[in-house]
C-alpha cells in the first residue's frame, strides 16, 4: 500500500518534469524560428537570472533583495488583513445583526478594486505603508467575507448536539464553530494571499521605490531587456506557487479528518 | 398507567411554521421511567415534536413542563439521538462520544470508564481513533447512540435512531436498549416508522394523525420483556397498531 502510493508520487513527479522539459523545448524551438531580439531563449533568461542573482540589477540591487523586499511588504499587508479580517468575520458571522447593520458600508467598499485606491494612496502614504495598505485592501475582503460566510455555513446539527447537552455559548464557539470554520478560513487566506501577490505587483509598478520585484521588472521594461523581465515574471510565478503549496501542506496536516483538500 | 408519576406534561401544544400547522392542540403526559414510542405518517411532525419538547424549537402555543418546570438543558439531563447523521467530522469516535460528559464537567477517570463501557456495548471497539469519514453509516449512527447513552440521561429522545442499522445490529442494540432501560429506568421517547419495533420496545405507543397532527390513539403494550415477535398477543397488538395507522390508504 505504502509502496504503491510512493510509486504514484514518483510517477506524478516524472510527468511534471516531462512537462517542464517539453515546455523548454518548445520555447527553444520558437526562439530558433522567430529569431527576434525581443524573444530571448531559455538559456538567455537563465543567464540573466544568474546575472541578477550574483551581480544585481542596473542599480546593483541583487535579485534576493528584490524578492525579500516584496515578501516583506506582502507579509505586512497580509498579516494586517488576517488580524483584522478573521476576528471581524467571526464576529459578524456570529452576530448577523452587526453585518446587516453595516452592510451599506462594507459591500460597496468590497467592490472597489484595490488598484483603484492606488492614486489616493500615492498621495497619502509613502514607503512601506503605501504597499502594506494596498495589499491589506486586496487581501482583507476575501479573508473577511470567507470567514463570515463560513460561520454562517456551520451545520446547525453540529451546534444542536452540544446545545442538547447544555453547552454554553462559549463552549459551542470554541469547540464547534472554530474548528468547523477553520478549513474555510485557511482557504480564504490562500485566496487572499493570491490577491495580495497581484496587488504588490500593481503597487510596485507604480514606481517610487528602488527595490521590489515589480520595480525590477519596470526598470528592465524601460530598457526593453526581455530576458530580465521574464526572469522577474518567472520568479513571481514560482514564489506564488511556493506560498500556495505551503498553505496546502499546512491544511493537509491540520485537517486529517477531511477526506480531500481542495486545490 | 394511572398511579405512575407524571414526568412531562404536554398541554394544548401547537406548533406552526408560518401558515403551516404542524402540531395541533396536543395533550398528553409522559410518565417517569416510561418507554414511549411515537409513530405516525412521514412529515406529520415527529421530529418537530422532539425539537419542541426539548426547546430546540420555540413552540407556538401551549406548554411543556418537566417536573413543573420548563425543560432546560443546563438543568435537566437530556440526550438526543438525531434523525440525521450528527457525528462531528473533526472529532474521533472517542472524542465525539465523550462530548456530553465533557460539557457536563465529569472527571477524567469517570469519562474514560463510561466511554470505554459504551464503546464496547455499541460494538465500536477498535475504532476509537477513527474519524467519521472513515467509518460506515451504521457505525456513525452507533456513535450518535453511544453519545446519547453515555451521559445516563433522565430523558432520552431518539428520533428514528435505528434506520441505518443492519438487522442484526438493530436487534442487538434494541435488546441492549431494553436492558439499559430496565436497569436504569430512564424516560425514553422513541420515534419510529417501524411498527414492529414500536411494539417490541415500548410500554405505550402514541399513534399520530396526518397534519395538522393530533394523537389518534394511545396503545398500551403490557407484555413482559423479552418479547417474542411470534407470540399471538404480540401479533394482535401489532395488527391493531397497523390498523390504526394505515397511512397508505
Ligand atoms: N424549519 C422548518 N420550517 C418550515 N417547515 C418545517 C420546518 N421543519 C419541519 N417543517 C415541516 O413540518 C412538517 C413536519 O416535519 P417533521 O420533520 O417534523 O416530520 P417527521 O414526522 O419527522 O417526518 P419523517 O418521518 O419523514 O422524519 C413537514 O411538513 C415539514 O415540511
Ligand atoms: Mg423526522
Amino acid at each position: 500500500m505504502e509502496e504503491k502510493i510512493n510509486r504514484e508520487k514518483y510517477k506524478t513527479l516524472g510527468y511534471n518534469v516531462l512537462t517542464l522539459f517539453l515546455f523548454l523545448a518548445i520555447w527553444t524551438l520558437a526562439y530558433w524560428l522567430i529569431k527576434s531580439p525581443f524573444f530571448p531563449s531559455p538559456l538567455m533568461v537563465f543567464n540573466a537570472f544568474l546575472e541578477l542573482l550574483i551581480h544585481g540589477d542596473i542599480e546593483d540591487v541583487k535579485l534576493g533583495m528584490h524578492i525579500q523586499q516584496s515578501l516583506w511588504r506582502i507579509f505586512g499587508g497580509f498579516a494586517a488583513a488576517c488580524i483584522l479580517g478573521i476576528p471581524l468575520g467571526l464576529l459578524m458571522g456570529l452576530y448577523g445583526r452587526v453585518y446587516d447593520s453595516t452592510k451599506v458600508l462594507i459591500e460597496p467598499i468590497r467592490f472597489i478594486p484595490p488598484v483603484a485606491w492606488i492614486p489616493l494612496v500615492i498621495v497619502l502614504l509613502v514607503g512601506y505603508f503605501r504597499f502594506v495598505f494596498i495589499i491589506w485592501l486586496g487581501a482583507f475582503f476575501p479573508i473577511f467575507i470567507g470567514t463570515l460566510l463560513s460561520v454562517r455555513g456551520v451545520n446547525p446539527l453540529h451546534i444542536e448536539v452540544p446545545k442538547s447537552f447544555g453547552a454554553s455559548r462559549f463552549y459551542i464557539i470554541r469547540n464547534i464553530v472554530l474548528p468547523s470554520v477553520l478549513p474555510e478560513v485557511l482557504t480564504s487566506m490562500r485566496v487572499g494571499l493570491g490577491i495580495a501577490w497581484e496587488c504588490i505587483m500593481a503597487a510596485e509598478m507604480i514606481g517610487g521605490e528602488r527595490v521590489g520585484i515589480g520595480i525590477m521588472i519596470l526598470k528592465y521594461a524601460q530598457l526593453i531587456r526581455m530576458d530580465a523581465i521574464i526572469v522577474g515574471i518567472i520568479v513571481i510565478g514560482i514564489i506564488g506557487f511556493g506560498l500556495n503549496e505551503i498553505f496546502i501542506f499546512v491544511e493537509k496536516r491540520i485537517f486529517r479528518w477531511k477526506e480531500v483538500v481542495s486545490i | 398507567m394511572s398511579g405512575r408519576k407524571v414526568k412531562i406534561e404536554v398541554r394544548d401544544l401547537c406548533k406552526c411554521f408560518g401558515d403551516l400547522e404542524v402540531l395541533n392542540h396536543m395533550n398528553f403526559d409522559i410518565y417517569e421511567g416510561e418507554f414511549l414510542c411515537v409513530v405516525g405518517p412521514t412529515g406529520c411532525g415527529k421530529t418537530t415534536f422532539c425539537n419542541v419538547v426539548t426547546r430546540l424549537l420555540p413552540l407556538t402555543q401551549g406548554a411543556i413542563t418537566m417536573g413543573g418546570e420548563e425543560i432546560d438543558f443546563k438543568k435537566h439531563n437530556v440526550s438526543f439521538v438525531f434523525q440525521e447523521p450528527s457525528c462531528i467530522p473533526w472529532r474521533t469516535v472517542w472524542d465525539d462520544i465523550k462530548i456530553g460528559l465533557q460539557i457536563k464537567g465529569v472527571n477524567k477517570t469517570e469519562v474514560r470508564r463510561r466511554v470505554n463501557a459504551i464503546i464496547e456495548l455499541t460494538g465500536l471497539t477498535g475504532f476509537e481513533h477513527f474519524y467519521p469519514s472513515q467509518i460506515s453509516a451504521s457505525m456513525k449512527q452507533r456513535v450518535a447512540i453511544a453519545r446519547a447513552f453515555v451521559t445516563e440521561p433522565d430523558l432520552l429522545l431518539m428520533d428514528e435512531p435505528f434506520g441505518q442499522l443492519d438487522t442484526r445490529t438493530r436487534f442487538s442494540i434494541e435488546n441492549q436498549l431494553i436492558e439499559i432501560w430496565q436497569k436504569t429506568k430512564r424516560t425514553i421517547i422513541f420515534v419510529t416508522h417501524n411498527l414492529e419495533e414500536a411494539v417490541y420496545l415500548s410500554e405505550r405507543i402514541l399513534v399520530c394523525t396526518q397534519k395538522p397532527t393530533g394523537i389518534k390513539e394511545e396503545v398500551l403494550v403490557d407484555l413482559p420483556h423479552p418479547r417474542d415477535i411470534t407470540d399471538p398477543k404480540f401479533v394482535e397488538i401489532r395488527n391493531r397498531v397497523t390498523d390504526l395507522v394505515k397511512w397508505w390508504e
